[in-house]
């Protein structure tokens, strides 16, 4: 109980101590809150779009297979399809039709696909949140396009797809399968891709090289292996972030480590007249503990939650056109809340331990004088 | 009683600013007296005073504190007999700047683990007796001469030590406040505490207060050394 009371009081006294150098102690609490928020967002950010992008493409095909000319993607013939619905396992396979579209009038790329489910009629057009922001475009306006041979087309848009979607659907345009081989002068007979449908999914790996060794001018692809793309792409973004946050944060670590080791003279008187009215060693250093503990957790507190704010209230206007989006199109969306307890932890460890310590090691040098220092100084 | 028996003490052993502050002093003081430690600047008076107060260890020699000899205790139970046993007025008050007067009262008993409300009870009980109970909350630089005097006297008493150990405490006091000062004295050591000042301030030596005066020069005792 006297040990709870004891770290009780000196905790008080850090307390009074701390609020007494509020300017030096206000910006460093300023400076590390930061560091702390730009590292969580960063962490909080990138976590919550792998998790977005992973659940949006739960629902993309277990398998896909592209047809490969000189070593590109080429146009895939459809009589294929009866070949590979012939493998034992598959369950159905299905052509897709999409590509590019460049709008010289808004500069934007979007992306061209035609759905599985008929999504209108001809002439009508399905477009994401990012297409009809930047086409300024809503439900019942005619966008107009130019055909592969050169003719202007107009399609109507019929529906905008809703905004939870963005991540995958921002730059995206639906449309009929005839209108798309109008556009782009794809013939009947071929895809852009096929689809297939695997009964059990622990046997994709194995139908897919049936399908390589069955058709060698194929390339089949499996959904696993794009998650893995979308996992490095956004980890290398991330890094990309880190990267140039390095600096800021060498910058602060050389700011933090030169405020918490360097004892003022002041500082230093102190901790002499505390030695000298009857504190030990042992408790000068819980002090000087507690006082790196209270800014460090502070900023670790509020940086967290700053952070959290920030990427899942604000949706991250820091890092937008960064992480997210793709080249043209930024998408706008909010994520869903999500916490990785062991990335905090990391966190943790990485910003608040080291400069608890390190406020106690020059408090260790100062604090083992001998107290006569004050009688005699 | 403290007894101190054949005490030595060397600055900077070995070094070539070595120094010798105490040259083999043995001196008994007895409790519930005043003694005042007189001698000019650089005669031991102060290191004497700390190592009496068990603030330093004597390079050699002995210190008895009420029969149980302290020299040689580590850390912790020297810092904790000092703590209960002393209680240490400074020459430049050495208050802790930008806390209240409450708190550099309260600072000695941190460490003791008591009850928090009973110490601010004990804190504010004794500066009521001192006539700073108003002034409680105000940081201490905002204070006077006579009122930091006062506070440090209370930071000395607030753990109930037996013996109060002042160094040169008026140094930087006019001579009012010095009688005022020794007036403090008089009354503590009225309630049975023992007094050791160290200071060649003639007020403080020829004061009723001191019933014993030990003069020192070069790190030795040159009059009223000995037994009480």
């Amino acid at each position: 109980m006297g040990g709870v009371e004891k770290q009780r009081c000196i905790i008080d006294f850090t307390l009074s101590s701390l609020l007494r150098r509020k300017g030096k102690n206000g910006a460093l609490l300023v400076v590390y809150t930061l560091v702390v928020f730009l590292l969580a967002s960063v962490m909080l950010f990138t976590q919550a779009i792998r998790k977005e992008a992973a659940a949006v493409l739960a629902d993309a095909p277990e398998l896909v297979v592209q047809r490969i000319v000189a070593g590109r993607h080429d146009l895939i013939p459809l009589d294929y399809m009866g070949k590979i619905g012939a493998i034992r396992g598959v369950r159905a396979v299905s052509g897709r039709l999409w590509g590019y579209y460049y709008d010289p009038l808004f500069g934007a790329n979007y992306t061209l696909v035609v759905p599985e489910e008929q999504a209108g009629g001809l002439g009508e057009i399905a477009v994401g949140q990012g297409v009809a922001r930047s086409s300024m475009a809503s439900e019942g306006n005619i966008m107009p396009f130019h055909t592969h041979d050169g003719r202007l087309v107009s399609l109507t848009v019929a529906r905008v797809l809703p905004a939870s979607t963005e991540l995958v659907s921002s730059d995206l345009i639906l449309l009929t399968a005839e209108d798309f081989r109008m556009l782009f002068g794809v013939p009947a007979g071929v895809a852009t891709d096929l689809v297939v449908a695997v009964a059990n999914p622990a046997e994709v790996p194995t139908i897919a090289a049936k399908i390589a060794r069955l058709l060698p001018d194929t390339r089949p692809i499996a959904r696993s292996e794009i998650l893995r793309t979308y996992d490095a792409a956004f980890s290398w973004r991330s890094g990309i972030l880190l990267a140039i946050l390095a600096g800021a944060l060498l910058a602060f670590l050389i700011f933090a480590w030169d405020k918490a080791t360097g004892l003022s003279a002041e500082e230093r008187r102190e901790i002499g007249i505390l030695k000298a009215v009857g504190w030990e060693t042992g408790d000068v250093l819980a002090m000087k503990f507690w006082e790196g503990s209270v800014i460090s957790l502070s900023a670790f507190l509020a940086g967290v939650v700053l952070a959290y704010l920030h990427v899942f209230v604000a949706a991250a206007p820091l890092f937008e056109p960064v992480l997210k989006g793709w080249s043209v199109l930024y998408p706008r969306f909010r994520l869903t809340p999500s916490l990785d307890f062991a990335q905090l932890a990391v966190l943790f460890f990485l910003v608040v331990v080291p400069y608890a310590v390190a406020t106690i090691v020059p408090a260790w040098r100062a604090a083992t004088v001998d107290p006569d220092a004050v009688m005699r100084g | 009683m403290i007894e101190l028996l054949d005490v030595h003490k060397t600055f900077n052993q070995g070094k070539p600013n070595e120094y010798v502050a105490l040259r083999g002093i043995t001196l008994a003081i007895a409790s519930c007296q005043a003694t005042v430690l007189k001698g000019p600047s650089g005669s031991g008076k102060t290191t004497l005073l700390s190592i009496l107060g068990g603030m330093a260890r004597p390079s050699a020699g002995r210190i008895i504190l009420s029969g149980r000899e302290i020299t040689s205790l580590p850390e912790r139970f020297l810092t904790d007999i000092r703590r209960r046993t002393f209680g240490f007025i400074f020459q430049q008050f050495n208050l802790i700047r930008g806390i209240s007067v409450l708190e550099n009262v309260m600072l000695p008993a941190y460490p003791c683990g008591e009850s928090h409300s009973l110490l601010r009870g004990r804190a504010l009980a004794l500066l009521e007796l001192f006539g700073l109970a108003g002034r409680a909350a105000t940081r201490v630089e905002w204070l006077s001469g006579g009122e930091m005097q006062r506070v440090a006297i209370a930071r000395a008493l607030i753990n109930d030590p037996a013996v109060i150990v002042a160094d040169e405490p008026t140094a930087h006091l006019d001579t009012k406040l010095s009688g005022e000062f020794l007036e403090f004295m008089a009354r503590l050591k009225g309630e049975g505490k023992t007094i050791i000042m160290a200071s060649h301030d003639p007020l403080v030596c020829e004061a009723g207060v001191v019933e014993r005066v030990v003069e020192m020069r070069d790190g030795r005792v040159v009059a009223g050394g000995g037994a009480p």
